[in-house]
């Protein structure tokens, strides 16, 4: 990991002396031993501040929307699943790919510190769920790669140099049973159902971390602050909030890349893969398997007009 | 605050016998932004228009709701009345309470409940209505008409007639289609060339008519009014211009090919016109057979022709043209009879298709209108039909009836003891269906005149047994099995759409059904439209008919495309998509989801940070958009909108309904 995070260093020194790129997105070893928060950098002599490791869990590529009007080159560190969500910027036109500089790394699998009570004592954490269950391990798109890792389309097991230690630890173990919670949800009666997403909407701040993370929310307004329109109200009640929470998984349906950064964030633990979860199976069920930022050149089933499309709802 | 005003509408005893209209027009004086309510008798009336136009001055009205029938029946009536009165058309909203409620329930006070549910929307949306316009576009005066069969060339002549310039194009060499195939026609036994032939050359030497034939629509762009169509022409290797259809080449032209248009019944040549009454009256050369262009050897035809029009080198040739309306009339296929495997076809020479013995009946035929059996060339003398072969049978995928048959099978039975009075026919028949003016009458010759034996039942098995076919089926009349030794057998072969209907249908953006028929606007009221502005049907190709009714809309088709020409400019729908340049992120959705193409990108300039950036956003063509809707479902940030159902009015409605 070291060895990696040398090579991470040496390249951004080298990309803002030369001056091919004008910042660099990457993270930092933060002020806890279990923190790696993001980290931008514009000059040579900070790529040194760069780490990497299991902590590094933050998918950087909706802060590339910041630069979506400067003509500067940007370069970024990106994890297989936040390789997905940079191709949704691309097909969304957020980001002109040649204004940015994909730098791919290999993932060792992230863990979850907060699945261990006695934090004083860790050693082997477990992975966060959203890894156990991941399908592209691999960039899906990158223009560079570092750590012996290789750019891979298809779902895949971990390549690279941290790829021995990542299966061990079980990345992509649990792929096969990514719909496990949706089938739960959907075996409870619709008053049950009602209940439990009732609930989970009565805790929503309406704090929009989800929306600020994803990558597949990069409008240019939201619909939730222009209130001229008298979409939602303002003031967090459960409706309100329900009609949010609804509306936002419908906006990134179809376009959700599946990072789980959403629900990841959420203060108030407000399971929100679920719902993008649910979708994502219905779009596989209706239209054939579909992995939203995989593939450049395919828009995805919802976003094409075909005449040979099913119709089983007409 | 909108000034609203509320008409509820009884429609007699439509709406009223299940709405309390009273009650509804009262309970609406309560809702928000509502100044004026009443009830009527006949809104739509004269009275009741008069009514609603006083009430406006009267009240100061900035927009209405009507509560009445369908806006698919009178919302055109109550926008005009809208206009009368000095309002902006698209002020009005109609809510629907006769087919979605007084026609649906029987409980009065329920009816009553929903109509006022309904009313509170429509009064909820009609407060965020805003004055639409529409624009205009222009027209170019010109048609196009695809397919030149009887159908196609009846429309291009009207037209032509009409004052208007049209291309007639066919994918053949010669115009005519499958009434050029046809021996005679029932019921009257014209012979068929004789009334064709005429609108052939009508057709060809009308002013106002260019032929394109040998040529293909290979795409569609544009939209009513201006359609850019792409017609790929074929190449002859023929020069039309040197040719003068002495017809020395096909004479010498060594290589014998089935002859599509004789049903592989005779030999046509490697350069040949397909029959010889066909305009243009000129050969083209069969790419796929002629031995100089397959491998260089041979050129007889070249070095015979007096006019050195033989051009080996000739390429395909795209050209770009600018229609203001489109006619379809391509037709139909005749069904593969091989599919019927009980029956023998393809397997046995002697069971053969209605169009085969319209051909051996044909004075110009194979035959030279000798009746002769395909395999020894006899004579026959027992002649068995079997009706409804890929037709009325779900089994093979063709429910529908295919209409013609019945009749022309009365004919060949007819047309058969003329020629020759010794033989005999057997009719096998599920039902005898002879709609159609003087069509009973015919039938009913052909069963008593014409000795035709007709015998109501299925045909289980044909087989061969020497030189006779053994047909075994079953009387149903008379319920036992019946065996013919026959000679020969006719299948009458049902209609299909043409092979490649479906993919035209894409080509041009029109609906087609299950089983590729094309598919008009409403079944009754509009049976000559197609769903896509400006295109219209004409013949077989929208569903089974005979050749009266295949002109009848041709003529009708005629009527529609001379209208839409003869307006100067189109006025474009008001109801449209716009794109809010704010908001739009330009990511393209909406492009790609388009069913229409009406939506392209545009480049903006606008500050950001003390700088000027570009960038791109959505734009919506007016004529080419419908309306649809797909394209604001589809946006991710909301930025297109339906005017006249923005996401706003939608939502207005759904809080109304919830606020009750």
């Amino acid at each position: 990991m070291n060895s990696l995070i040398k090579e991470m260093q040496a390249l951004a020194q080298e990309l803002l002396a030369s001056g091919e790129v004008k910042g660099v997105f990457g993270w930092t070893k933060g002020s806890r031993w279990y923190l790696t928060p993001p980290l931008f950098i514009q000059k040579a002599e900070d790529a040194i501040k760069l780490h990497y490791d299991e902590f590094a869990i933050n998918n950087l590529t909706s802060l590339l929307l910041d630069y979506r009007n400067s003509d500067d080159k940007i370069a970024i560190f990106v994890k297989g699943c936040d390789s997905r969500g940079i191709l949704r910027l691309i097909q969304d036109k957020q980001v002109n790919p040649e204004k940015v500089l994909v730098i791919g790394l290999p993932c060792p699998g992230m863990v979850d510190k907060e699945a261990v009570k006695d934090q004083r004592h860790v050693h082997d954490l477990p992975l966060l769920r959203k890894c156990q269950e991941c399908r592209y391990p691999n960039p899906v798109l990158a223009d560079r790669t570092l750590g012996d890792v290789q750019v891979t389309k298809e779902p895949g097991v971990p390549i690279g140099i941290t790829a021995e230690r990542a299966i061990q630890k079980g990345v992509g173990s649990k792929g096969k049973e990514r719909y496990q919670e949706v089938k739960e949800i959907e075996a409870l009666s619709a008053d049950e159902k009602y209940a439990f997403w009732q609930k989970q909407h009565e805790k929503c701040l309406r704090c929009y971390a989800c929306r600020n993370i994803c990558p597949a929310c990069n409008c240019r307004e939201c619909i939730f602050e222009s209130d001229k329109k008298g979409w939602v109200n303002k003031a967090a009640t459960t409706t309100d909030n329900a009609f949010f929470g609804i509306t936002r998984a419908m906006h990134v349906a179809g376009r959700c890349v599946d990072c789980g950064e959403c629900e990841r964030v959420c203060p108030a633990g407000i399971p929100i893969m679920k719902i993008n979860r649910k979708i994502m199976q219905d779009i596989d069920e209706l239209f054939g398997t579909y992995d939203a930022g995989t593939d450049l050149e395919e828009a995805g089933p919802l976003n094409h007009f075909k005449l040979d499309d099913p119709e089983e709802f007409l | 605050m909108k000034r609203i005003g509320v008409f509820v509408c009884h429609c007699g005893t439509n709406i009223a016998n299940t709405v309390h209209c009273d009650q509804v027009a009262e309970v609406a004086k309560d809702f928000p932004g509502v100044v004026y309510s009443c009830d009527y008798k006949y809104m739509c009336a004269e009275p009741g228009q008069q009514l609603i136009q006083d009430a406006v001055r009267e009240h100061n009205l900035d927009g209405y709701v009507v509560a009445a029938c369908s806006p698919r029946m009178h919302e055109p009536t109550f926008r005009k009345c809208a206009e009368r009165a000095g309002l902006n058309p698209y002020m009005i909203e109609q809510v629907n309470i006769r087919e979605q409620c007084s026609w649906v329930h029987a409980d009065k006070e329920k009816g009553t409940e929903k109509s006022i549910d309904l009313l509170r929307m429509a009064v909820a949306k009609a407060r965020k209505n805003e004055p639409l316009s529409s624009s205009t576009i222009p027209v170019t005066k010109r048609a196009l008409v695809i397919g030149a069969g009887i159908a196609g060339i009846q429309t291009a002549i009207d037209i032509a007639d009409n004052g208007f310039q049209v291309t007639l194009l066919d994918r053949e060499h010669s115009i005519g289609g499958r009434m050029a195939q046809v021996d005679k026609t029932f019921p009257t036994l014209d012979c068929s060339a004789c009334i064709l032939t005429p609108k052939m050359v009508e057709a060809a030497q009308h002013p106002n008519i260019e032929m394109v034939t040998y040529a293909e629509v290979t795409a569609v762009d544009g939209f009513v009014g201006n359609f850019d169509v792409t017609i790929r022409k074929k190449a002859r290797y023929v020069d039309f211009d040197k040719c003068t259809g002495c017809g020395a080449c096909q004479e010498k032209c060594p290589k014998k090919v089935s002859s599509e248009f004789e049903m592989g019944l005779g030999p046509r040549k490697a350069i040949y016109v397909p029959f010889p009454q066909a305009v243009p009256n000129k050969p083209v050369i069969d790419a796929e057979h002629c031995r100089y262009l397959l491998d260089g050897k041979c050129g007889v035809c070249k070095k015979i022709c007096p006019t050195e029009a033989v051009d080996y080198e000739q390429k395909d040739e795209v050209i770009v043209e600018r229609y203001g309306s489109i006619v379809v009339a391509t037709g139909f296929d005749q069904f593969d009879i091989s599919k019927y495997e009980e029956y023998g076809a393809g397997r046995y020479p002697d069971v053969i298709t209605g169009l085969h013995l319209e051909r051996l009946m044909n004075a110009s035929g194979p035959t030279a209108g000798k009746i002769k059996r395909p395999s020894d060339g006899k004579v026959p003398e027992k002649i068995v039909f079997i009706k409804c072969v890929g037709s009325r049978d779900e089994a093979k995928g063709r429910p529908y009836c295919s209409k013609a048959c019945c009749m022309y099978v009365a004919k060949h039975a007819t047309l058969i003891k003329e020629k020759m009075p010794q033989s005999k026919s057997y009719i096998f028949y599920m039902d005898v269906r002879t709609g159609g003016k003087s069509y009973e009458e015919f039938y009913k010759r052909t069963q008593e005149q014409y000795d035709g034996q007709y015998i109501r039942g299925r045909v289980s098995k044909i087989f061969q047994v020497g030189d006779k076919l053994i047909v075994r089926g079953e009387d149903s009349l008379i319920g036992r099995p019946v065996e013919i030794e026959a000679d020969l057998v006719v299948l009458a072969a049902g209609m299909e759409p043409r092979a490649d209907a479906v993919a035209l249908a894409r080509t041009l953006g029109i609906s087609y059904d299950q089983h590729g028929w094309y598919t008009e606007a409403h079944p009754k009221l509009q049976p000559i439209e197609t769903h896509t502005a400006g295109i219209y049907l004409a013949g077989v190709c929208q569903g089974p008919k005979d050749i009266p009714e295949s002109v009848a809309q041709a003529s009708a088709a005629a009527v529609k495309a001379t209208g839409l020409l003869s307006k100067g400019e189109l006025t474009s729908e008001a109801m449209i998509a716009e794109c809010n340049e704010a908001v739009c992120a330009g990511c393209g959705l909406c492009i790609s989801v388009c069913p229409y193409k009406a939506i392209e990108k545009k480049k903006v300039s606008e500050r950001v940070h003390g700088q000027m950036k570009e960038r791109v956003v959505a734009v919506v063509n007016p004529g080419l958009c419908q309306g649809c809707g797909a394209c604001t479902v589809n946006c991710p940030s909301s930025a297109m909108n339906i005017n006249g159902f923005t996401n706003e009015q939608i939502l207005a409605e759904v809080d109304a309904l919830c606020q009750r």
